[in-house]
């Protein structure tokens, strides 16, 4: 097996005297969709943001496609290739879909002195994104994003993401409050982020959205990766729900092999 | 049809209610009194009223940005009063007081700004006490009295700030020049340059312009330095033009800027500002203020229709912002 995407070995994090990540092992493959579960407090919301550099680890290393790296902060993250998409707090309501694209990273008119953003190619590109990534209305890309659904904003984000080449797109809760369609659409956006070269990790509380669009499972419990090969087309979410909750170890260890990586 | 839809997103605009106001605001009281558009009376409301719009220009990036900033106004004061001080003690030139009046509005905003973003203490208390110090330092230097200034006489200094002329009727001051140079430029900062982008988000959303590497606390940073700038300047042209240097002086212009900005439709909690609007903002006070003079009611009373106004163009501003959410 290649070298992951991402591989995070033996992470710790402690909050005081609370322990939020117990020796956690986690990977994402190149192009591959992660479903990260577990229940409330199992750890997956603190995974995360170590990933993205949102919270500094206690102890334990993550490396990039082999290369040990240091995030200690959001913007550490996304120069990795790292990109973190939360629900809202990703994109500026107030500024345009094309302003959000290029924040901090405007493209600029000549002579460069004057400082001025080339607004026509930020919209030709933005417009050519948002089909990409699957918007099928045609929204202009000048539209404040406050105007826009839930499930436009997501896409937005994701197509931020693809254009500036993350390789590792993180979706927390991406589908919560949305509406069938909605979430359909936003779905869709994750596949064709896969198939577009890019890995993402998913987050959400609705097993079967999961079940939907991810190439394995991984699961939190109580600070651990308790299973990291779960195959969403052979196994049911009964199943998944039982590794979750931690109904019985034995089951567990019936289903799965305790906090040891498969790969890397 | 095509007509139709310019004319309703013209009217979506933020600056349509200002504007409207405005021009019914002149129409009511030229209608009073014809002496309302009288050259005089253009020329003396226009005077002053730049002085106030250089600083309202800068708090209008700054309140973007989600900041503001109520030491403008004792900055007003003092700024003059640091200069002319410096001059008649013989110490400096009135030019060379000028830099150095500048520069020390230059590290308060730096102060400001510091206060703000490193100690993370709201705009409104670090201002506030700001405030206080300048105010004080300005009384306390000169014991509460004005300074003479009746030297400027032939300065350039004088001359390039309020240099007055006359066009035709109108007596134009060059401090009208600088606020249009200043407007022009603030709004191209705001609308086309990429600071524009990195100040509205800055105050949209501040972590997520953080974690798209804008630097949110140097641009914040940034615009104190040049609220407190713009002050500084404004106070030294308003003392130039009327030969005073009075420490009291710009005490509760901070309140009426931000009357001014939040009029023309730049959000008050930040993210959303216009040079467009503030212009017609600051002139709407202004107009408002000569007016009620002018057609005789008593001057005790503007604070009655400036809240009447504030208030009014708040619920207008609100509900379009309501009926923008909602997409229609």
């Amino acid at each position: 097996m290649a070298e992951p995407l991402v591989r995070m070995t033996n992470i710790k994090k402690s909050y005081g005297r609370v322990q939020a990540l117990e020796d956690a092992n986690f990977h994402v493959n190149e192009r591959e969709i992660v479903g990260l579960l577990g229940d409330n407090g199992a750890g997956k919301s603190t995974l995360i943001k170590v990933l993205s550099g949102a919270v500094p680890l206690t102890s334990g290393d993550i490396f990039i496609r082999g290369k040990k790296v240091n995030l200690r902060r959001t913007s550490d993250a996304i120069a990795h290739g790292i990109e973190t998409i939360y629900q809202d707090s990703a994109l500026v309501t107030q500024l345009s879909i094309a302003r959000n694209l290029f924040l901090g990273r405007e493209p600029i008119k000549p002579p460069r002195f004057l400082n001025r953003m080339d607004q026509e190619a930020m919209n030709v590109v933005a417009r050519d994104l948002l089909k990409q990534v699957g918007i099928s209305k045609n929204i202009p890309p000048t539209t404040p994003i406050g105007s826009l659904s839930g499930g436009e904003r997501q896409a937005v984000a994701i197509a931020r993401a693809m254009h500036f080449d993350s390789d590792l797109i993180i979706l927390d809760e991406p589908t919560n409050n949305l509406g069938v369609a909605e979430t359909q659409g936003v779905l869709s956006f994750v596949r064709n982020a896969r198939d577009s070269g890019h890995s993402c990790i998913f987050i959400a509380h609705n097993i079967h959205h999961v079940f939907q669009v991810v190439d394995r499972i991984v699961v939190m419990r109580r600070g651990k990766v308790v299973a990291d090969d779960i195959d969403p087309k052979k196994t049911s979410v009964a199943e998944v729900e039982r590794i979750i909750t931690g109904m019985s170890d034995k089951e567990i260890r019936d289903a799965i092999i305790e906090g040891r990586p498969s790969h890397g | 049809m095509e007509n139709r839809s310019l004319i309703q997103r013209l009217i979506a605009r933020p600056e349509f209610g200002p504007f409207v106001l405005l021009i019914i605001e002149i129409a009511v009281f030229w209608s009073i009194n014809h002496d309302f558009l009288s050259p005089q009376n253009i020329s003396n409301t226009l005077a002053f009223t730049v002085e106030l719009g250089l600083i309202a220009l800068a708090m209008t990036l700054l309140m973007t940005s989600g900041e503001f900033d109520l030491s403008v106004g004792s900055l007003f004061g003092f700024s003059p009063v640091l200069m002319w001080t410096l001059f008649n003690s013989g110490l400096t030139s009135l030019e060379v007081g000028f830099l150095a009046a500048l520069l020390v509005a230059a590290l308060i905003g730096l102060v400001n700004g510091w206060f703000v973003t490193q100690l993370k203490i709201p705009s409104f208390l670090v201002t506030l006490g700001m405030l206080l110090v300048v105010r004080g330092t300005a009384l306390f230097v000169t014991d509460g009295f004005p300074q003479r200034t009746w030297s400027a006489e032939g300065s350039w200094l004088a001359e390039v700030l309020v240099g007055d002329f006359y066009v035709g009727p109108f007596r134009i001051y060059m401090s009208l020049f600088w606020f249009i140079a200043a407007a022009i430029a603030l709004g191209y900062v705001l609308t086309q340059s990429r600071t524009g982008n990195w100040i509205q988000a800055a105050g949209g959303n501040p972590n997520a312009a953080r974690a798209r590497g804008v630097n949110v606390n140097g641009v914040k940073i940034g615009l104190f330095i040049l609220s407190s700038l713009m002050a500084s300047l404004a106070g030294v042209i308003s003392s130039l033009r009327t030969s005073a240097a009075n420490p009291n002086s710009g005490t509760g212009y901070e309140l009426e800027v931000i009357a001014m900005v939040v009029i023309g439709g730049t959000a008050l909690t930040g993210g959303r500002g216009t040079i467009i609007g503030t212009v017609l903002g600051i002139l709407i006070l202004r107009v408002m203020r000569n007016g009620i003079v002018l057609i005789g009611v008593p001057g005790l009373a503007y604070n009655i229709f400036i809240g009447a106004i504030i208030l009014g163009m708040m619920a207008l501003h609100s509900w379009l912002e309501r009926r923008h959410q909602a997409g229609t």
